[in-house]
């Protein structure tokens, strides 16, 4: 069982993908093994052939437990494709993708992000044809309602199935969650305050950054959070601890697995650029199942952002033992009054559901307040 | 517009060019009474006399030496080497002679020697080469070598129009399989490259008989542009950049062997200059670094084959 995160002492073998006798390669995974929420793919440490599985499926054990006996064949000659690097070499230290050099200029000229655009490349490479094709479009005429939260690419290799359900029964996902969320209503006093925001100038600088809206509000959220620390704090029973730092949640659906909720730790070092780069990368990473389990532990405040499909109020439920969670909706350009006179603005409602526990409404309405003012006032971050 | 094999319309160049200008005149081995060994200059020592189509011994350097000589008094003298292969031995006249006497002395050479190139026929290691690159290495000398038999017109009466020392390679393999029209009368072809066929998704980049190779390879693919260089000196750098930024993907096709040819040039011009353009690696398909088999199942073995050139196309396409 290796160590899967500095907190993690045991874990479970969810799944065997490769049984006594068949052959594996090295960095192949050969089993799924889960902590929490996170499923994680074991490599194979070395190439050979799977000769004794020493734990079944569903068993929790220690870490440093031996969990299969892998025969080491003598060494063999690596294929090397034509293209070495693109060959075999996915799981890059930094899991950054490469981009040919014209892709690159690309991007810079026209101030893309390339993990937005699909690849039909060779393993996926977004290729020149790629980011033409993305520009075009991106041309087209805006819809009515334009959201800024756009969908993350799908993965590219199938999300693994942690476990075949039962007909009729839950997922292992489906029922942490629901656990989760049902202590969580059943354990704070939970409320929900909303607010209006004119959003042209987060519109205006996510263009500008090539970003979604996402990040911009969150780098808001965090500086209202600096000005109102006592909504960045856990309730732990009679416990209420306030944090310095921001650990930000940020819940990524992962479709009809469910939820998942990737937490960036000291978010209020980040820039939106960055803040933007690390949420793409947990999101997608949650998404293809390559989360550890360290970096879905230890938020201290979550942002939730549904709204792409066009909703735009909703009550979230707070994430344990978390005091609040923000909500961001559709952005919906609507007619506002502004000196008296009726102007188009791009509206969204950002709603906070909190813990009348730790808490009061007046307090909620003035970090709303606050987060407001930084929207309205966006100016580059 | 007259329709002529590759072979005619080097004749029809020649012919033009000697009736033109009497200063023009031929030298080479067997090329007087034999007409030639590929009957390139048939018939011209009946029309234009022993003094101007000349047969000569067996002597490489001899033939380059006096064209040299010919030239600098204010002759154009046009020498045929046999086969492009011969030229080793006049090497030393071309390349420190010819090549370095503008430089040395501020006098002009303008000599064009003909060299019947490449391989395809079963010529062996002795008969088939391809020997550009040896010049091109060498400053002062002018190298052309043509596709089509419009080009091998034009770019021969370009070659003896010019001041300076120019090589034709003339590809045995064209001489009679292509056919094109060819205009009547006397015009020179600029020494640049030109598309032969257009796309933008990927342009394969090559000269002489590759050219061909390179059309027949990639006429099913879609997109596919190919550029014929047509002058390997000078090379013509704009036309190299201008494709790699309309296409992004380059195969770059020799027939000579892979090391130090054109095409590594080539590949080099694009790494330098039109590297934020590529959207792949610049990719190579030349004739492995070994002599040109006799037999021929090997020697189409090395030769870079329709085949080869489109499998390079499409795995390229697909990166």
């Amino acid at each position: 069982m290796p160590q899967m995160g500095v907190s993690v002492a045991e874990g479970t073998v969810a799944e065997w993908r490769k049984q006594p006798g068949d052959r594996v390669e090295a960095d192949e995974p050969i089993c799924v093994i889960s902590t929490d929420k996170i499923d994680t793919d074991v490599p194979a440490p070395a190439s050979g052939v799977l000769v004794e599985i020493l734990v079944p499926e569903g068993e929790t054990v220690d870490v440093g437990t031996v969990l299969a006996r892998i025969e080491v064949e003598g060494s063999e000659a690596l294929g090397v494709g034509r293209w070495a690097l693109e060959d075999g070499t996915d799981a890059k230290p930094n899991g950054g993708k490469r981009y040919s050099p014209v892709v690159a200029r690309m991007a810079a000229q026209h101030d893309l992000d390339l993990e937005a655009i699909k690849g039909t490349g060779r393993q996926g490479r977004v290729t020149k044809k790629d980011v033409l094709a993305f520009l075009e479009h991106a041309d087209e005429a805006p819809m009515h309602i334009e959201s800024p939260y756009r969908p993350e690419p799908e993965p590219q290799s199938p999300t693994p199935k942690a476990q075949s359900p039962k007909p009729g029964a839950l997922s292992r996902m489906r029922r942490s969650i629901g656990e989760h969320m049902k202590r969580s209503l059943e354990t704070a006093a939970t409320c929900t305050t909303w607010i209006e925001a004119d959003m042209s100038r987060i519109e205006a600088g996510r263009e500008q950054l090539g970003l979604t809206a996402l990040p911009l509000v969150a780098r808001c959220a965090i500086a209202a959070l600096r000005e109102h620390p006592q909504l960045n704090a856990w309730l732990e029973g009679e416990a209420y601890t306030v944090h310095d730092a921001v650990h930000l949640g940020i819940a990524v659906s992962l479709g009809d697995e469910g939820l998942i909720v990737p937490v960036i730790h000291d978010a209020q070092e980040l820039s939106a650029e960055g803040l933007g780069r690390r949420i793409k990368d947990a999101a997608k990473r949650a998404r293809s199942g390559e989360l550890r389990p360290d970096e879905v532990r230890g938020g201290t405040f979550t942002i939730t952002n549904p709204g792409q499909y066009g909703s735009i109020m909703a009550t979230p439920v707070i994430n344990q033992p978390q005091v609040a969670i923000l909500d961001l909706e559709a952005v919906v350009k609507r007619p506002v009054v502004i000196d008296d006179a009726i102007a188009i603005r791009p509206m969204t409602i950002f709603g906070l559901s909190w813990d009348h526990r730790a808490l009061d409404g007046v307090l909620a309405a003035q970090f709303l307040a606050s987060l407001r003012r930084h929207v309205e006032a966006w100016d580059g971050g | 517009m007259p329709t002529m094999t590759y072979l005619q319309a080097i004749s029809d160049g020649l012919r033009e060019e000697m009736r033109d200008d009497e200063r023009v005149f031929c030298m080479g081995e067997d090329i007087g009474v034999f007409g030639g060994a590929f009957k390139v200059t048939d018939g011209f020592i009946d029309e234009f006399g022993p003094d101007r189509v000349m047969d000569t011994p067996l002597a490489e350097s001899g033939i380059v030496g006096t064209a040299v000589g010919a030239a600098v008094v204010g002759l154009r003298p046009v020498c045929e080497m046999q086969f492009s292969d011969f030229i080793s031995c006049g090497f030393d006249q071309l390349v420190n002679v010819a090549g370095k006497m503008h430089y040395r002395q501020g006098l002009a050479v303008p000599i064009t020697v003909r060299l019947p190139t490449g391989g395809g026929f079963s010529g062996g290691p002795f008969h088939s080469q391809n020997p550009e690159a040896w010049f091109m290495h060498s400053p002062g000398i002018k190298i052309v070598a043509p596709a089509t038999p419009e080009d091998a017109k034009g770019l021969l009466i370009s070659a003896i129009r010019d001041p300076n020392p120019v090589l034709f390679c003339e590809h045995k393999h064209l001489y009679r399989r292509i056919k094109g029209d060819v205009e009547a009368g006397a015009y020179a072809t600029p020494m640049r490259a030109r598309v032969a066929r257009d796309g933008d998704d990927l342009v394969v980049i090559t000269y002489g008989a590759m050219v061909h190779t390179a059309l027949e390879a990639t006429e099913e693919l879609e997109g596919v542009r190919v550029l014929d260089l047509r002058s390997l000196v000078p090379l013509d750098e704009e036309a190299i950049l201008d494709s790699v930024r309309a296409c992004a993907k380059v195969v770059v096709v020799d027939e000579a062997n892979e090391l130090c040819a054109a095409g590594a040039q080539v590949a080099a011009l694009i790494a330098e200059r039109g590297f934020e353009d590529l959207d792949g690696p610049v990719v190579r398909v030349a004739t492995p670094n070994v002599p040109i088999p006799f037999s021929p199942p090997l020697e189409q073995a090395v030769l870079p084959s329709v085949d080869r050139v489109k499998e390079a196309c499409v795995e390229l396409l697909a990166y």
